[in-house]
């Protein structure tokens, strides 16, 4: 048993190399029981081999992993009793129904009910598609089947990997419930995603890994407020004026606006939260009024200013329309 | 035990299954019919007359569902073994915490189990076209009661069973290291003619090869694996059984061994 304090899950130095590529180069993660922890990172950072590692489909080439304050390693399948997960795409048998399919993956493992599949599929919304053949399930039917694969033992952690792939808005928000929910009854949910709109809102810490190691890791709340950063929107017809006046009032240093976007309207300056009201007085004084007014970064911008190095090494990066 | 009973459930449900043995049935059911629609027609030999005169055929009927069943029985451990691989489904049982080598070989044990109902349907549906094509053909029927020849059947059949389950071990195995149904079904149907041809050139080492053994221990040769006539000499079938159990333990060690330690991407 975990108590309150203790981690959930955490690795030390964890090393994993494929052949001469280097995936994981010394990773420490400390992920807190009862919470909520988002996993974030580029492509090819390493989240899905960390995923891997912590379910024991791969073995480390050096470090520890420890699951639920006791370690894991090659001898500890057991552990796994305890945990859910969800590694990459769901996996299914295409020719079984989904009540069929859950009873197959309940046979290994820890030991399931036929109450629970029928519990687990009501709160994935799949009871009434329950008879139906997976092979037919669209991938948002088969990613909320797999959620309930995950919670079959209703493990005390979860290790989630892109929960929301595939997922309608509808059903984005009843996951971001149901895990808000799991974590409110003490159980850990361990998720990685490329959705760091969702992932602000849903989770309560956040780790971000890039070149295979963690470079950021707390609150999320701390972490976005540990930037001095403020964020304000205007009419977007006056943000050449009201740049103007921000860039006054950070005199002697006005190179510290780090965007204005005449489309949006949004200007953000590289300034102490404390400071916001004083920009927006400063506007007002112009008769300029903000239509919002945001302290603190958000995730989206601490995410590409932390891993801005990895991104500008990887060949495969995505350039964008030019 | 769970995942035995989980593994025979879900082939009972899984296509591939049905689609195997129904077409080995359908064969034997075919060329049966094909036999009694032709006789008097100048058509088969008279020889192939025995096919429908019982209780003679009852042996040939069992020895040609484990002779070709053997090739459908390869390809049967290559899909399950593979499928569970490319669906990810192993993938699964791993991160739920279950033990590799036992999930491979439990799943291994319910595809065994298969075998005895796959074998036991073709065979029925033989017994039954075999009956059929002798009303056809104006050949009694008699002896279909001969109650020596129906007490010699549950050895033959267990033995059958048992050179089936090697054959299927080795696709099975195959499609374990490859981690594909295709790959797997594609080596093993390979190794099955494979070592046809390799008679003209080790026949002193083919002989101990795995379908060989298999021929040998029903006593028929490699009449089956299509080695005929000028094939190598057969192993005693006391020595083929053994082997036969070599073969079938060495592959299951083979692909629990792998299985334990591979790492599982993908």
């Amino acid at each position: 048993m975990t108590t309150a304090g203790e981690l959930a899950l955490a690795t030390r130095d964890l090393r994993k190399s494929y052949g001469k590529r280097v995936a994981l180069a010394g990773l420490d993660l400390s992920v807190p029981s009862g919470v909520v922890y988002g996993f974030l990172g580029p492509n090819g950072a390493g989240k899905t081999t960390t995923m891997r590692l912590l379910t024991g489909l791969l073995h480390p080439d050096a470090g520890s992993i420890e699951v639920l304050g006791r370690p894991f390693g090659r001898r500890d399948r057991r552990r796994l009793f305890e945990v859910g997960a969800l590694v990459e795409s769901p996996s299914f048998y295409p020719y079984l129904n989904a009540r069929e399919n859950l009873r197959a993956m309940g046979s290994s493992g820890a030991k399931t009910t036929n109450a629970r599949i029928e519990e687990l599929l009501e709160l994935v919304g799949l009871t009434a598609r329950a008879k139906d053949k997976v092979g037919g399930y669209s991938l948002g039917m088969k990613q909320r089947l797999g959620i309930a694969s995950a919670l079959l033992s209703d493990p005390k952690l979860l290790l989630l990997d892109e929960p929301a792939n595939g997922l309608d808005p509808a059903g984005i928000v009843a996951m971001r419930e149901t895990l808000r929910h799991l974590a409110s009854t003490g159980k850990t949910v361990f998720v990685s995603s490329h959705l760091l709109a969702e992932v602000q809102v849903l989770v309560d810490m956040v780790g971000i890994i890039a070149g295979g190691k963690l470079v950021k890791e707390g609150s999320m709340h701390d972490l976005l407020h540990d930037e001095d950063v403020v964020r304000v929107r205007v009419a977007p017809d006056q943000v050449p004026a009201a740049r103007a006046i921000i860039a006054a009032l950070l005199l002697p240093d006005p190179g510290v606006i780090e965007s204005a976007d005449e489309t949006s309207g949004w200007i953000i300056a590289r300034i102490a939260a404390e400071r916001a009201g004083e920009v927006n007085r400063a506007l007002a004084d112009a008769s300029i009024y903000a239509t919002r007014l945001e302290a603190g970064s958000q995730l989206e911008e601490l995410f590409l200013s932390l891993t801005a190095d990895e991104e500008a090494g990887h060949e495969g990066t995505f350039q964008g329309i030019r | 035990m769970r995942i035995l009973r989980s593994g025979i459930r879900k082939l009972g449900r899984r296509p591939a299954t049905y689609l195997t043995f129904g077409l080995l049935a359908g064969l034997l059911a075919l060329i049966i019919i094909g036999v009694a629609t032709s006789i008097g027609e100048g058509g088969p030999d008279p020889e192939a007359q025995v096919l429908l005169t019982f209780p003679a055929a009852y042996a040939l009927i069992l020895q040609f569902v484990i002779g070709l069943g053997g090739l459908f029985a390869v390809i049967f451990g290559a899909n399950v073994a593979g499928s569970e691989w490319g669906w990810g489904t192993f993938k699964v049982a791993v991160a739920r915490g279950e033990s590799r080598s036992r999930y491979i070989l439990m799943t291994f044990a319910s595809v065994a189990a298969y075998l005895i109902v796959g074998i036991l349907f073709s065979v029925l549906v033989g017994v039954a076209a075999a009956f059929i094509g002798a009303n056809i053909a104006g050949i009694p029927t008699d002896g279909m009661t001969d109650t020596e020849t129906l007490r010699d059947l549950p050895e033959q059949f267990a033995r059958g069973w048992y050179v089936m389950t090697e054959q299927c071990a080795i696709g099975f195995a195959v499609a374990t290291l490859a981690r594909s149904q295709l790959a797997g079904i594609a080596i093993g149907i390979a190794l099955y003619f494979g070592e046809t041809f390799a008679t003209i050139f080790l026949p002193d080492v083919v002989r101990y090869l795995p379908f060989n053994v298999a021929s040998a221990a029903l006593g028929s040769g490699g009449a089956f694996n299509g080695g005929g006539d000028g094939g190598p000499d057969p192993l005693s079938q006391g020595t083929a059984m053994i082997l036969v159990a070599a073969w079938l333990f060495g592959s299951l060690l083979v692909a629990a061994v792998y299985a334990e330690r591979a790492e599982i991407t993908g």
